[in-house]
């Protein structure tokens, strides 16, 4: 498979009252055509800012995009003119926000904002973008579509709201969509709805997609590959089954044994990772995870490890993975 | 289950009016919140309390603490019924009631310290004064695990977690013998949730303390609760042991909520069959007949929609309120 989205040593910084946030530093991953990638990690894990630079909406100031390439079919994002990259944003690349109440304006209809991006980028007219769009609702599951195109925002439910965010994002069948905890704001039954219907889409239209998530069921149910994310940094990456299975990173390790599963008997108690998150205006020396792991030696504290291939297509940044004796595997 | 109850919640309703014009308030339609729930909950219990947003489970809760009102139904607290007592009767009652909420950035407020946050229900409902009330604050920040010298601090300099346990300090304080945790975890990262689990589990043992855990996630509330209780649309639709209800759900929408949760193991997932529910739940303002749930049921036959089922025991305590279980037609 031919690599669509490759993503090479991302540094995103926020200059602040309080200091510099260092909330991305040094990303890199690829995203191959077709394929479903997941970015999981923490609040404040950096997953969000990397997404918002791939499309260059980082507010700036506060935030900059110190250096990395962002390379899209080919051309890097980051060197392209302002006009140029607005011809990527929703039409070759979309994304689908956390949080459908707010991504939507309130003042307009929902056929209206739903034929914006139809007129813009698929040059149609007023009339012909309207009935696009209402088979465009129709495709993502919303009954009476002709009128509800009418509709205003708050006449619809959370759910379907994320709906209309999804039509939205695959009205221009864009190479890439992008969805950043698309489910968290919803119930349960209504993830499992939605996310049936981003995974029936990108199937059908071909089209990549990377997965932001904190859930790591989601990330087990619907991604190929997974780069769990801490501190603004890669810790692990590998396929799905992989990471899952045979975790190289303590972060991993400690985030699949904190979380209480339904398939397995109950544990009398969880395994908890103790402290906190790191502060990213002065993250700890050398590895990140460092003052949290249980595992951690001498060098964790001095050196910053990159990612290193452990087995073949399977990367931690971790010392003592690579030193190839993993104590959290013989438990 | 031989220990005594806590507390016995009887055919509890909440309706919340709907009213309209400006100066005569004509009620219009109600909103039912909750329709006629019954569950009790015994001493060193915790009864998880499941649905999606708008179910009524918080107004559940809210209700057994008198902040609502019931429309109708008893809550029996000690032998008497909160729901007929006064507010002045119900004061030396509260304190033995407390809440734990759902977010730890709204609920403390921000211009107390830490140790103005958990003294106040101690200010208020006790005379634990001067060295003792240091004492008693160092005690409890201790059980939460937070140190004591963090009494000074205020809420914007504790994380999230830590934030959260003051929120459990807080609710300790007056040594309840019930806590409403109102969704303590949602606010929480995934690897901080366990902490405050464990605290809560470890709390339950040390005191005794009842809980009704209310929460969405299904791992959760199988880890931490002895008995769970399904909500939809206000009324409970099962009610059973935490490991019958998860081994063996018998009513269609615990079954659908159970498939719809994802397991954190690909390989899992890839053989897994996911019941995926048609639309969403409809409005509680005019709920379909019969059974609430039957226009989204995938196994709904001909007597849903025109009979109401109650719950009902279906064998060795399990409860549940479906037609498919009935045996007894009239």
């Amino acid at each position: 498979m031919s690599t669509l989205l490759d993503v090479r040593n991302l540094t995103t910084h926020f200059y602040t009252q309080d200091g510099i946030v260092r909330a991305v530093n040094g990303i890199s991953f690829t995203v191959d055509k077709g394929e479903t990638v997941a970015l999981v990690g923490e609040s404040g894990c950096g997953k969000t800012v990397t997404s918002l630079s791939i499309l260059r909406l980082i507010a700036q100031p506060p935030g900059k995009i110190l250096s990395g390439e962002i390379l899209f079919d080919g051309t890097d994002l980051l060197k392209l003119p302002t006009e140029e990259m607005r011809k990527v944003r929703g039409a070759r690349i979309s994304m689908i926000f956390q949080e459908p109440m707010s991504s939507l304006n309130p003042v307009l209809t929902i056929g209206r904002q739903l034929s914006e991006p139809l007129e813009i980028h698929r040059h149609m007219e007023r009339e012909q973008a309207l009935k696009e769009s209402a088979n465009l609702l129709k495709s993502v599951g919303i009954p009476q579509a002709e009128r509800r195109i009418k509709d205003y925002p708050h006449h619809f439910s959370g759910g379907m709201r994320q709906r209309v965010m999804i039509a939205m994002a695959i009205s221009c069948q864009p190479q890439l969509v992008i969805a950043d905890e698309p489910t968290t704001a919803v119930d349960v039954t209504i993830q499992s709805q939605l996310l049936e219907l981003i995974r029936g889409i990108t199937h059908d239209l071909g089209t990549s997609l990377i997965l932001i998530t904190h859930n790591l069921g989601v990330v087990a149910r619907y991604a190929q590959r997974v780069y769990v994310m801490y501190a603004g940094v890669v810790a692990e990456h590998g396929p799905a089954l992989e990471v899952y299975h045979h975790p190289f990173h303590p972060y991993t390790v400690g985030l699949l044994a904190s979380v209480p599963r339904l398939d397995e008997p109950r544990k009398l108690r969880l395994a908890p990772i103790e402290g906190q998150p790191p502060d990213m205006i002065c993250p700890p020396q050398g590895c990140p995870f460092q003052p949290r792991c249980q595992y951690a030696i001498p060098k964790c504290a001095a050196d910053k490890p990159g990612l290193a291939e452990i087995t073949p297509g399977h990367f931690a940044a971790c010392w003592v993975a690579s030193s190839g004796d993993m104590p959290w595997q013989k438990k | 289950m031989a220990e005594e109850v806590v507390i016995e919640v009887n055919n509890l309703t909440k309706y919340f009016p709907i009213t309209s014009g400006l100066f005569l308030q004509r009620k219009v339609a109600e909103v039912r919140a909750v329709d006629g729930v019954t569950f009790a909950i015994h001493r060193g219990e915790t009864l998880g309390l499941v649905g999606e947003s708008g179910c009524g489970k918080t107004t559940v809760g809210k209700c057994i603490l008198q902040l609502y009102r019931a429309t109708s139904g008893e809550v029996m607290f000690h032998g008497k019924d909160l729901c007929q007592l006064s507010e002045k009767e119900l004061r030396p009652l509260r304190r033995k009631l407390q809440v734990i909420f759902q977010d730890p950035y709204d609920s403390l407020n921000p211009r107390f310290t830490a140790a103005d946050i958990i003294g106040e229900p101690l200010q208020i409902n006790s005379d634990v004064r001067g060295r003792a009330f240091d004492a008693r604050i160092g005690e409890l920040l201790d059980i939460v695990g937070l140190a004591p010298y963090m009494a000074d601090r205020y809420p914007h300099e504790f994380s999230g977690g830590q934030r959260q346990r003051l929120g459990v300090a807080r609710a300790l304080a007056l040594q309840p013998d019930f806590i409403v945790c109102d969704e303590p975890l949602s606010a929480l990262d995934v690897s901080i949730q366990a902490q405050i689990i464990n605290l809560l589990d470890d709390l339950q043992e040390k005191f005794g303390i009842a809980y009704l855990f209310i929460s969405h996630d299904l791992s959760v509330v199988r880890h931490i609760s002895d008995r769970v209780g399904v909500m939809y649309l206000g009324k409970m639709m099962e009610l059973a042991d935490r490991d019958e209800i998860y081994k063996a759900p018998l009513h269609p929408y615990t079954q659908a909520l159970l498939s719809a949760v994802p397991i954190p193991d690909p390989a899992i997932e890839a053989e897994r069959a996911v019941i995926v529910l048609k639309g969403e739940v409809p409005s509680p303002i005019n709920p379909p007949s019969g059974c609430v749930f039957h226009p989204r049921c995938p196994k709904a036959f001909e007597a849903c929609p025109k009979v109401v089922p109650l719950l009902e025991d279906a064998g060795s305590g399990h409860q549940v309120a479906c037609l498919l279980y009935k045996t007894s037609w009239p």
